[in-house]
């Protein structure tokens, strides 16, 4: 086609008009670790058997289907006539419910049609058909049975033949509907600076990203020669999903053993700074500290500070003391210093207190797992224990978690979020932030599953 | 730069089917010769990937506006609108706000511009093609939604925007004076960003998703009816077809002929 000049410049008003309408040692104090233990001996343990879930996120109903319910004088037979003469392809009633399932009408969208059906008068309600998913629950065989503060269904632990709590539904940290959102990422490393952790424990020896590090004996193998650290581990990261033992919060996350303490349970702020800093180097994004001392300590508080600058999260046990918050958990600016609650959302009577609570999490018998040699032959590798050590870790693996899904947040930011969308689960005597459980038991729902706009 | 590339040659139907209407453009200085004023209502669906995502969500549109048609002869015809838009965006997540925002709110409101332009190529005893060039551009308005649940006071607020360009051929059969069936087929292009903000306390986020659309193509048919003198029925409606699935389009204006 040819194209004459002249009207081509002639037209090129209308074409402008087509374009612009249209476009951081000191050795000065010691640390403590608590110790409240209750063995798990051979009791049965039923086996779960869960199968795993395919659901993820998708539409929210049906594309080509509604319910829909008729007012109860509707007669059936005018009631299915009516639905097939809106040309719907296939109408099939739940008779015991007065509802029929319908298939929409080729290139009507389900709104269209449910605004159709709604403006008859006929009709009770016309409503999507709601897609459901099965809660991610994992197949380790005590999940279920003994670990409440994942996912509290109010059951009574059997803990032994003397201990035997009822517990509260709901009172946990909403972890199966969390895990739906995040399991975890394995690059995410959560630092577990303590006694060490044992790293041939079936919980734990597909975690571990390497042997660590043992600044108590100045060599390259933490291995626990306490408990406290594999327990700590086994809580914040277990294997999970493996159809043994316990669920970790953390199910993917990896652990990096850093041996801070010695056998008895104790250990130097020197080595726990170096742990720290040691940690950061390595790469961690979350590390955890279920231990603590009662004095304040500037080189300490640097070497927390030199690990926040490095975008690493530092989650603390305030102490089991019933007193002041320890340190390093005191470090406000940058670490979340975590309190205890137990299997009914109650603060605990020995969880340390003061301003620099930011959070609690379930601390009463928690289970996780410990060394054989340590439990003894007669018993399964893992132990009750209670205490702000084992509601740490919680934390720890909330917070590796959030780093899995986001890892472009500062630490600061992964602490707000941990903070603010905590339970106010003593509201009733102490509303808002409290100097007991700080701003409430971790929500892990709510900081990990979206937030849906209405 | 294989990048830009590829998306200049996405733009090269649109510019050509401009080039081809400017081209039978009669003389700009030609006076108006038909002017019609009415109010047009707009629907489409279009299956978008948001950048990001690996899965694909709906937007769905509803347009009202207020629109002139100047007729230059010859069959120029260039049409001018504005009204409003209501566009929703069910199911799409902000997931690197602090936290998750996942929208399930009822649809967003816009102010909307557009204008097209057809030109006659050809006409040929009962039939006649045509090509037609339309862009049209929604400017949301933002929108606050409060944050509820949380140990602090947050809310979010939202704003989008969308544009489309589509362009291509018409071939119209001239039944009678007072109705012209017609079918066309469209080369089509959408780009719409949606801006959130996330505050909660002192913890701020702010995501911007952006989908610049697949090139897609459409067919409709649609027909202009006159029911007098003095008024004019324009209704069309198609479909998009993309892998997997199609999405929908309608339009009916009520326009009066001064």
């Amino acid at each position: 086609m040819k194209l004459p000049a002249g009207r081509f410049l002639k037209a090129l008003p209308a074409l402008l008009v087509l374009l612009v309408v249209g476009l951081g040692t000191t050795d000065g104090g010691w640390v403590k670790q608590m110790k409240r233990g209750d063995r798990l001996f051979r009791r049965p343990a039923r086996t779960l058997r869960v199968e795993r879930l395919a659901l993820r996120r998708g539409p929210r109903y049906a594309a080509d289907r509604v319910l829909v319910r008729f007012k109860p004088a509707v007669a059936d037979a005018y009631a299915e006539g009516l639905l097939r003469s809106y040309g719907f392809s296939s109408v099939r009633k739940i008779p015991r419910i007065g509802v029929y399932s319908v298939r929409t009408s080729p290139g009507v969208s389900v709104a269209e049609t449910l605004a159709m059906l709604r403006r008859n008068a006929d009709i009770e309600q016309a409503r999507p058909d709601y897609r459901a998913r099965l809660a991610d629950t994992p197949n380790d065989t005590f999940f279920v049975q003994y670990q409440y503060s994942l996912r509290n269904r109010g059951v009574v632990l059997d803990i032994r033949d003397d201990i035997q709590p009822q517990t509260t539904a709901g009172a946990d940290i909403k972890a199966t509907p969390a895990w739906d959102a995040a399991k975890g990422d394995p690059e995410t490393v959560i630092a577990i600076l303590d006694s060490g952790v044992d790293m041939t424990h079936p919980e734990l020896a597909a975690k571990v990203v390497s042997a660590g590090r043992d600044f108590a004996n100045d060599d390259d193998d933490a291995t626990d020669d306490n408990w406290h650290g594999t327990h700590v581990a086994g809580i914040a990261a277990a294997d999970t999903d493996n159809s043994e033992g316990i669920a970790g919060v953390a199910w993917n996350c990896k652990i990096l053993p850093v041996k801070v303490t010695e056998a008895d349970g104790t250990g130097f702020y020197s080595w726990i700074i170096d742990g720290i800093i040691w940690a950061a180097d390595q790469g961690a994004d979350v590390i955890n500290l279920s231990l603590g001392g009662d004095f304040d300590d500037p080189f300490l508080e640097d070497a927390c500070k030199y690990a926040f600058e490095r975008g690493v999260v530092l989650v603390a046990s305030a102490g089991n003391d019933a007193g002041s918050v320890l340190y390093p958990a005191a470090y406000d600016s940058y670490v979340l210093a975590v309190a205890a609650t137990d299997y009914n959302d109650e603060p605990t009577d020995f969880s340390n207190f003061g301003p620099q609570v930011d959070v609690a999490a379930p601390g009463v018998y928690i289970l996780g797992p410990a060394p054989q040699w340590f439990v003894g032959e007669a018993s399964l590798p893992y132990l009750f224990v209670s205490g702000t050590s084992q509601a740490a870790p919680h934390v720890s693996g909330l917070a590796a978690l959030i780093k899995s899904l986001k890892p472009e947040l500062e630490p600061a930011e992964v602490m707000k979020i941990i903070r603010y969308t905590a339970d106010d689960v003593n509201a009733s005597v102490d509303r808002g932030r409290d100097d007991h459980i700080g701003y409430g038991r971790i929500n892990m729902e709510r900081a990990l599953a979206p937030y849906i706009l209405k | 730069m294989r990048k830009r590339s590829g998306r200049a040659r996405r733009f090269v139907p649109l510019g050509i089917a401009l080039v081809l209407a400017a081209a039978h453009a009669p003389a700009a200085e030609s006076k108006v010769q038909k002017f019609m004023a009415g109010l047009n209502f707009d629907h489409f669906s279009k299956t978008v990937v948001w950048d990001g995502d690996t899965g694909s969500s709906r937007l769905r549109a509803s347009l009202v506006s207020a629109r002139t048609d100047f007729g230059f002869g010859k069959g120029l015809t260039l049409s001018l609108s504005v009204g409003l838009s209501l566009t929703d965006f069910e199911g799409l997540v902000f997931g690197t706000l602090p936290i998750t925002l996942e929208y399930d709110a009822s649809p967003m409101k816009g102010l909307v511009l557009g204008a097209e332009l057809e030109a006659l190529l050809l006409k040929s005893g009962d039939f006649e093609i045509k090509t037609a060039g339309r862009f049209v551009s929604s400017l949301g308005m933002s929108k606050t939604w409060p944050l509820e649940g949380f140990a602090v006071e947050g809310e979010a607020k939202g704003r989008s925007n969308w544009m489309e360009a589509s362009a291509g051929p018409r071939l119209a059969y001239l039944l009678s004076d007072a109705f012209v069936p017609y079918i066309e087929v469209n080369a089509r292009w959408l780009r719409a960003d949606f801006r959130m903000d996330e505050t909660l306390g002192d913890l701020q986020g702010h995501e911007k998703r952006l989908a610049k659309g697949d090139f897609s193509f459409s067919v409709a048919l649609g027909g202009d009816a006159r029911v007098s003198d003095r008024l004019t029925i324009k209704a069309k409606a198609g479909f998009i077809p993309y892998a997997g699935g199609v999405d929908a389009l309608a339009s009916v204006g009520l326009l009066y002929v001064f």
